[in-house]
């Protein structure tokens, strides 16, 4: 009797305990609960932390997410307006904003994330395949930097304007995508394009259009050094026959005036009269002969000439 | 009950007297595990968050703190610390000489530029938590999060520059507006961290563009050579040829003064002479014609000198003059015929 008595009073005793434990729950600072008796929603939805209390066992609570959560897009390949096929990587934070409407509309999170995926992929798609890659890389229309390049002396740097950037598609995808999920108690709090790049064939025709046009930059380079070093080359045979010819024009014009000066110095002396111009003929004569005349020079001699005039007689 | 003094008869004396002291233990056991529950220590460059049934109720400092055993919880953050999240590689070991592991992360690195080029880049974030509250409680992944907005920022960045920019002049400003871009979405999503820094590692254009990009400096040098050949060719003929004109000058004018010296040498012989044969213009001539004879005669070789009347001579002039042709040299004679 007493044992039995004994172990009524522990089981009602442990009944009164779970049930004491059931009717407490704690609301972390990362979460918010909704009351739910017999799967009905029951009041709002609990939001402050701490620790909480319900009817045990007809209510259950339960628990949400209160944080920013990640959303990640998988990698999509999707053609652009311009027909270029391009690999675009995305990703979202979200909230659940509306714990009820969460609850109601998606249940869980994992629920949650496959109409993001729906939802954002969907509006990604069509973004991205109603404008140009252009558009999708870009932000703005800017001038590029090109001071102290030095390889921008030949690379004529420009960036293609644009009419709407990244950062307009981004925000038209979210707000779309808040549009469509208006009524599942979430909100996209901000929706980016992480990474975009070409799928792999189209890769390599970039490859090699990149090298083509190093390879022009590269025979640009090497052609104008060729014709700069022409053109230097050229400055050194026009300062070179300058110089020279200066040089020859000056000699010449320096001799000839001392040819000139000299002449009129001879002049001056020679042409005074008749007798000077007699005495000149006779001396230089004389000077010549005595030049020319050399021991390889036979003369023959007339007992006329001037010379010999007392050979023959005295008289 | 047998069986319990069966039980109490093997147990060795050892054990005996643990099974009495049980309680003592037990209680000894408890009180620990509520000291070690109780009690906890936040390093210096850390601060624990406690919160206390799900809610936060304070930030503790670095040292010795306690709280309510089972019912508050301490999570530690480290703030202090300069925490960090690279792009584009890993390092694996680092050390004096970081190793760092670069194969594998190319989808992370590669990226569109502005005029549609690409572009392999690599950087560095480092952050510091600043707000542990936020970065516990507002968003989830915090880690991956930052990760996410680093990429997307970049990206962002490099896309509106062109490929030279982000290569070579663009770089400081990559990474400034880098920091600004993500340190505004961290704010935004209210992460509770600050950038400190973004740091561009290496910035290269892609792999197989590579040898191209290097082409590119190689033909740039090249142009330098030739540009600098050409420059020291001038600079070895023009000094030189200026030299020589100056020599070709100042020969004119060496032939210049001596052309002049000597006509005025000469002409003053020669007034001399005038002032003197003007006198005597008959004897003078006739003295300085004798002299000139005097002077060249001797020098010259066969003088024959003939009569008025010896019109013969001739022939004789010819035998003489082919004996000595044949006499002196074969050349001459050769020359002759």
């Amino acid at each position: 009797m007493n044992q039995s008595k004994g172990i009524i009073a522990a089981v009602v005793g442990v009944v009164i305990f779970l049930t004491a434990i059931d009717g407490f729950y704690i609301v972390h600072e990362t979460e918010q609960v909704i009351i739910t008796q017999f799967g009905d929603p029951v009041g709002e939805a609990v939001v402050d932390p701490g620790l909480k209390f319900k009817i045990p066992f007809m209510q259950k609570a339960n628990f949400f997410e209160k944080r920013y959560l990640e959303w990640d897009g998988d990698r999509n390949q999707i053609p652009t307006k311009d027909k270029k096929f391009i690999f675009v990587d995305s990703y979202a934070r979200w909230q659940i904003t509306d714990p009820l409407q969460f609850y109601q509309r998606l249940g869980t999170e994992r629920g949650a994330q496959s109409r993001l995926d729906d939802i954002l992929d969907g509006e990604t798609r069509n973004a991205i395949a109603s404008h140009d890659l252009l558009e999708i890389v870009r932000t703005s229309n800017r001038e590029p930097d090109t001071t102290g390049a030095l390889m921008l002396e030949v690379v004529e740097d420009s960036l293609e304007d644009i009419n709407t950037g990244r950062e307009e598609i981004q925000e038209e995808i979210q707000r779309l995508a808040n549009d469509r999920a208006s009524d599942l108690g979430i909100a996209i709090l901000d929706f980016r394009i992480k990474r975009v790049n070409y799928v792999e064939d189209v890769r390599r025709t970039v490859y090699d259009r990149m090298i083509s046009e190093r390879n022009r930059i590269a025979d640009e380079f090497r052609s104008e050094g060729q014709g700069e070093a022409s053109r230097i080359n050229g400055e050194k045979e026009r300062d070179l026959a300058r110089i020279q010819s200066e040089a020859f024009r000056q000699a010449e014009i320096i001799r000839g005036e001392a040819d000139a000066g000299a002449a009129a110095i001879y002049n001056s002396a020679y042409n005074r009269n008749n007798q000077s111009r007699e005495l000149y003929s006779f001396v230089r004569s004389m000077d010549a002969y005595s030049k020319t005349m050399d021991k390889e020079t036979n003369i023959i001699l007339s007992t006329d000439s001037d010379f010999f005039r007392y050979l023959n007689s005295i008289d | 009950m047998a069986e319990n003094q069966d039980f109490d008869f093997n147990v060795p004396p050892q054990f005996e007297k643990i099974s009495k002291n049980i309680r003592s233990i037990v209680i000894g056991l408890i009180v620990l595990l509520f000291g070690f529950s109780t009690f906890f220590t936040v390093d210096p460059e850390e601060v624990g968050i406690v919160v206390r049934l799900g809610k936060y109720v304070e930030t503790v400092e670095p040292g010795l703190n306690y709280k309510i055993p089972l019912i508050d919880q301490v999570e530690k953050v480290p703030v202090e610390r300069q925490l960090k999240q690279e792009f584009g590689y890993r390092t694996v070991d680092s050390g004096v000489q970081s190793q760092y592991q670069k194969a594998g992360y190319e989808d992370e690195s590669l990226m569109l530029t502005g005029d549609l080029n690409l572009a392999d880049v690599e950087w560095v974030v480092q952050y510091r938590i600043n707000d542990p509250y936020s970065y516990l409680f507002k968003v989830r992944n915090a880690e991956s999060t930052l990760s996410d907005i680093s990429e997307a920022a970049m990206r962002q960045i490099v896309g509106n520059r062109t490929v030279n920019e982000v290569l070579t002049v663009g770089r400081a400003d990559v990474a400034i507006r880098g920091q600004e871009l993500i340190q505004g979405l961290v704010t935004e999503y209210e992460m509770g961290i600050t950038i400190e820094q973004v740091v561009l590692q290496d910035i290269n254009p892609p792999n197989p563009v590579k040898p191209s990009f290097n082409a590119v400096n190689e033909a740039q040098q090249q142009r330098e050579t030739l540009i600098n050949q050409a420059k020291a060719d001038y600079n070895r003929v023009i000094p030189r040829a200026r030299g020589e004109a100056e020599e070709t000058i100042q020969r004119a004018e060496g032939y210049a003064s001596q052309r002049i010296n000597n006509a005025e040498g000469e002409v003053s012989r020669f007034n001399d002479l005038y002032a003197e044969y003007i006198k005597a213009p008959q004897v003078t001539k006739q003295r300085i014609f004798l002299e000139t004879m005097e002077e060249v005669i001797p020098k010259m070789g066969k003088k024959i000198i003939t009569d008025e009347s010896g019109n013969n001579v001739l022939p004789l002039l010819q035998m003489q003059l082919d004996g000595v042709q044949n006499s002196t040299s074969n050349q001459n004679n050769n020359g002759g015929n």
